[in-house]
C-alpha cells in the first residue's frame, strides 16, 4: 500500500492502513449489488419484520 | 512555518475518481514555496472512508487543516470538519472553494467548526493567512477575501480580494502530493468521449484559464472571474453579490506547453484534459490569438501526437505526443481554429449546447442560437474533433414544444444524450432568483437542498414553470430513448389533465444577484505569489 498522505515531510503517525472496519457480510454484499441493479424483474425485499396494523383484515367491505 | 494537512473531499462517489484536485494542489504548491510543511490526503482518490480520515487528522500535530471543493462535496466536508475538530482539536480549520464562496454566511452557520473561510480566489489570501497564523495572529478582521468569526462565533465577511492580474506567476500544482500512479492514472485515465481519450493510459487535468465572458443563468464562477463583490445586504451585513462583471485571464501558451512538457518528463502523460470553463471564450477575449499560438507552440515543442503528424486515424499504436481535450462554444468555434486544434492533437471538445429551442436559448445568456448550435456540431465533426454536446432539460420556460424541438435536432445531429436537469447551483443567477421556490420545495430546509446536489443527472429541485420532477424524469427517459410517440402521448395526457396553470417555481429579485456588469477588483500590476 502506498502512502495515503503525501507531502514534503514525514508525518509522526503514518496513515498507511486500510480503514479498520469489519469485513462485509455476504448478506450486505448481496444487498448492495441487488439494490444497484433494481429494475424490471430485479426486485429486492428488505428482511424487516412486517406486521399488519390496519383495520380488520384489509379486505374492502360495503 | 505551519504544518498543514489539505484534504480533498469525495465527490461523485458513483464514479471512479477522474479529476485531480487542481486548485488544492496548486495551493499546496504555493504553501510549499513559502516554506510550509504540507501533506495532502486525497479522500476522493482513495475512497477509504471516514475512519482513514480520522487517522489522517491524527497523523501529526497539525497547525492548519484545510478543505475545499464544489457545492456537491458539501455533505462530505461537513462530516470531515466535524472529524477534524474531534481528532485534531488544536488545528485551525480553513475552508474555501465554491461550496463556501457561493453562500459564506449560511455555510459558516451550518458548519460551526470552520475557523476561517477563504472566499473567491485564494492565491494571495491563502499564503497571507498562513503567514498570519505563523506569527500567532488570529485577528482576520482586516484581511481581504475571508469570512472570519467574531468572539460570539458569528461569521463576518470582509471585502473581496482582488483577482491576480497574471496567472503565469502561479507555480505548477504539487502533483507529487497526489496518488497519480496509485489511483488517477490506472483508474481515471480512460474517458469514453473519443478514441484518443478511450486509449489514454496516463491522462491528467490541466487548466489554461480562469473565467468565461458569458452570463449563462445556470452557471457560476464564485469569485474567480471578477464577478463577485461584497456589500452590506438589506440587514447591513456584508454578503456576496454576483454580477456580470468579468476579469478574464489565461495562461500564456509558453506556460501551458511548459507545464505539459514537465508532466511528460515527470509522469509520461499521454493525454491532458483542459478543465477550463470555456477555452473558446478565452480565445475570443484574446482576439483570436490564444488558441492558434497554443496549437503552434504545441507542435513546435514536439507535443503533436504521432497520428496527427502522420495524418492517419488514431489507434493504440499512436505512442508519441500528447492528445488533449477542452471546452468550446457553438458561436465562437470556427473551422480554422478547430482545424488547428485537431492538427495539434485535440480529440474532443465539450460544448454547452443545452437546448435547440430558440426561445430557451434566447433567455439563457449564452449567446447561441438554434442555427449556431446545429452548425457547431457539424463544423466540429468536419474538423476531425469530436463534439461532446451537453443537453439540459427543465429550463424555466421548458415546454413540450421545446423538448420536441431539442429532441428533433438531437436526432438530426446524431446526438445520443440522457439530458441533465436544469439545476440552480448556489452562485448561479437562477439559485438566487429561485431561492424561495427551492426553500419551499425542501420544506423550508435549504441545507437539505445543498446536501442533495450532485452532477445534475438526477432531479433535485424544479425551476420549470410547467414540469415537476416527475415530469422531467419521464421526459429525460423519453429523450434518451428518442421516443417521439411517447412524447406525443405524454403531451396529450398532460394537456388533458392539467387543470390550472400554477407555476412550480417563481423567479424573484435577489440582493445576491446584480444582473449587469459590475467588475470586481483586479490587481493593477502582476506580482509574484
Amino acid at each position: 500500500m502506498s502512502e495515503l498522505l503525501k507531502g514534503n515531510f514525514k508525518v509522526r503517525n503514518p496513515v498507511a492502513a486500510e480503514e479498520r472496519r469489519p469485513p462485509e457480510s455476504l448478506a450486505e454484499t448481496q444487498r448492495k449489488r441487488a439494490l444497484a441493479s433494481i429494475g424490471g424483474s430485479m426486485v429486492y425485499v428488505e428482511r424487516t419484520p412486517l406486521n399488519w396494523d390496519g383495520d380488520g383484515d384489509g379486505r374492502k367491505t360495503g | 512555518m505551519a504544518k498543514i494537512l489539505i484534504v480533498n473531499p469525495v465527490i461523485r462517489e458513483e464514479d471512479v475518481p477522474k479529476h485531480i484536485p487542481y486548485g488544492l494542489s496548486l495551493l499546496a504548491s504555493i504553501a510549499i514555496a513559502k516554506g510550509h510543511l504540507v501533506q495532502i490526503y486525497d479522500a476522493n482518490a482513495w475512497r477509504k472512508g471516514f475512519g482513514v480520515l480520522e487517522q489522517a487528522a491524527r497523523a501529526d500535530d497539525w497547525d492548519v487543516i484545510a478543505i475545499g471543493g464544489l457545492t456537491t462535496s458539501y455533505g462530505f466536508i461537513k462530516k470531515a470538519v466535524h472529524i477534524f475538530r474531534e481528532c485534531a482539536p488544536r488545528a485551525f480549520v480553513i475552508a474555501g472553494g465554491g461550496f463556501l464562496s457561493s453562500m459564506p454566511l449560511e455555510i459558516m452557520g451550518w458548519i460551526p467548526h470552520i475557523d476561517l473561510g477563504i472566499i473567491g480566489e485564494a492565491f494571495v489570501t491563502w499564503p497571507e493567512v498562513l503567514a498570519m497564523l505563523d506569527r500567532g495572529e488570529r485577528d482576520f478582521s482586516k484581511t481581504q477575501g475571508v469570512c472570519w468569526r467574531g468572539a460570539d462565533g458569528a461569521p463576518h465577511l470582509n471585502e473581496v480580494r482582488p483577482n491576480i492580474k497574471d496567472l503565469d506567476v502561479l507555480p505548477y500544482p504539487a502533483w507529487d502530493l497526489l496518488p497519480l500512479e496509485e489511483v488517477y492514472f490506472p483508474k481515471g485515465s480512460q474517458l469514453y468521449f473519443s478514441e484518443e481519450s478511450y486509449t489514454a493510459k496516463r491522462r491528467i487535468d490541466i487548466n489554461g484559464s480562469l473565467g468565461c465572458g458569458l452570463i449563462c443563468k445556470f452557471c457560476w464562477h464564485l469569485g474567480t472571474t471578477g464577478e463577485m463583490i461584497v456589500e452590506p445586504n438589506e440587514q447591513g451585513v456584508n454578503d456576496v453579490r454576483f454580477t456580470y462583471g468579468r476579469n478574464i485571464r489565461w495562461h500564456s501558451p509558453k506556460y501551458i506547453v511548459g507545464m505539459v512538457k514537465e508532466l511528460i518528463r515527470k509522469y509520461q502523460v499521454d493525454f491532458v484534459s483542459f478543465i477550463d470553463e470555456n477555452m473558446m471564450t478565452m480565445n475570443a477575449a484574446s482576439r483570436g490569438l490564444w488558441l492558434p499560438e497554443l496549437c503552434e507552440l504545441w507542435i513546435q515543442e514536439g507535443l503533436q501526437p504521432e497520428c496527427r503528424r502522420k495524418g492517419v486515424p488514431h489507434d493504440e499504436n499512436c505512442r508519441t505526443g500528447v492528445h488533449w481535450s477542452g471546452t468550446s462554444h457553438a458561436t465562437l468555434a470556427k473551422k480554422p481554429i478547430l482545424d488547428a486544434m485537431f492538427k495539434a492533437g485535440c480529440s474532443h471538445l465539450v460544448y454547452g449546447i443545452e437546448s435547440f429551442d430558440p426561445y430557451i436559448l434566447k433567455h439563457l445568456g449564452k449567446g447561441t442560437t438554434q442555427k449556431s448550435n446545429v452548425e457547431a456540431v457539424q463544423t466540429c465533426l468536419d474538423s476531425g474533433v469530436r463534439p461532446i454536446p451537453n443537453i439540459i432539460i427543465g429550463f424555466p420556460d421548458e415546454s413540450f414544444d421545446s423538448i420536441r424541438t431539442t429532441l428533433t435536432h438531437m436526432v438530426t445531429c446524431g446526438i445520443h444524450s440522457k439530458p441533465h436537469f436544469a439545476t440552480p447551483y448556489p452562485g448561479s443567477e437562477w439559485y438566487y432568483t429561485y431561492k424561495n421556490s427551492i426553500i419551499e420545495q425542501y420544506g423550508g430546509e435549504l441545507e437539505q437542498f445543498i446536501l442533495s446536489l450532485g452532477d445534475a443527472s438526477s432531479p433535485t429541485v424544479s425551476i420549470s414553470r410547467n414540469f415537476s420532477a416527475m415530469d422531467l424524469l419521464g421526459l429525460q427517459q423519453i429523450m434518451s430513448k428518442r421516443d417521439f410517440r411517447l412524447l406525443d402521448q405524454a403531451e396529450k395526457h398532460w394537456k388533458r389533465t392539467r387543470r390550472e396553470d400554477v407555476p412550480l417555481a417563481v423567479p424573484q429579485e435577489s440582493f445576491n444577484i446584480i444582473p449587469r456588469k459590475v467588475n470586481a477588483p483586479m490587481e493593477d500590476v502582476a506580482r509574484a505569489i
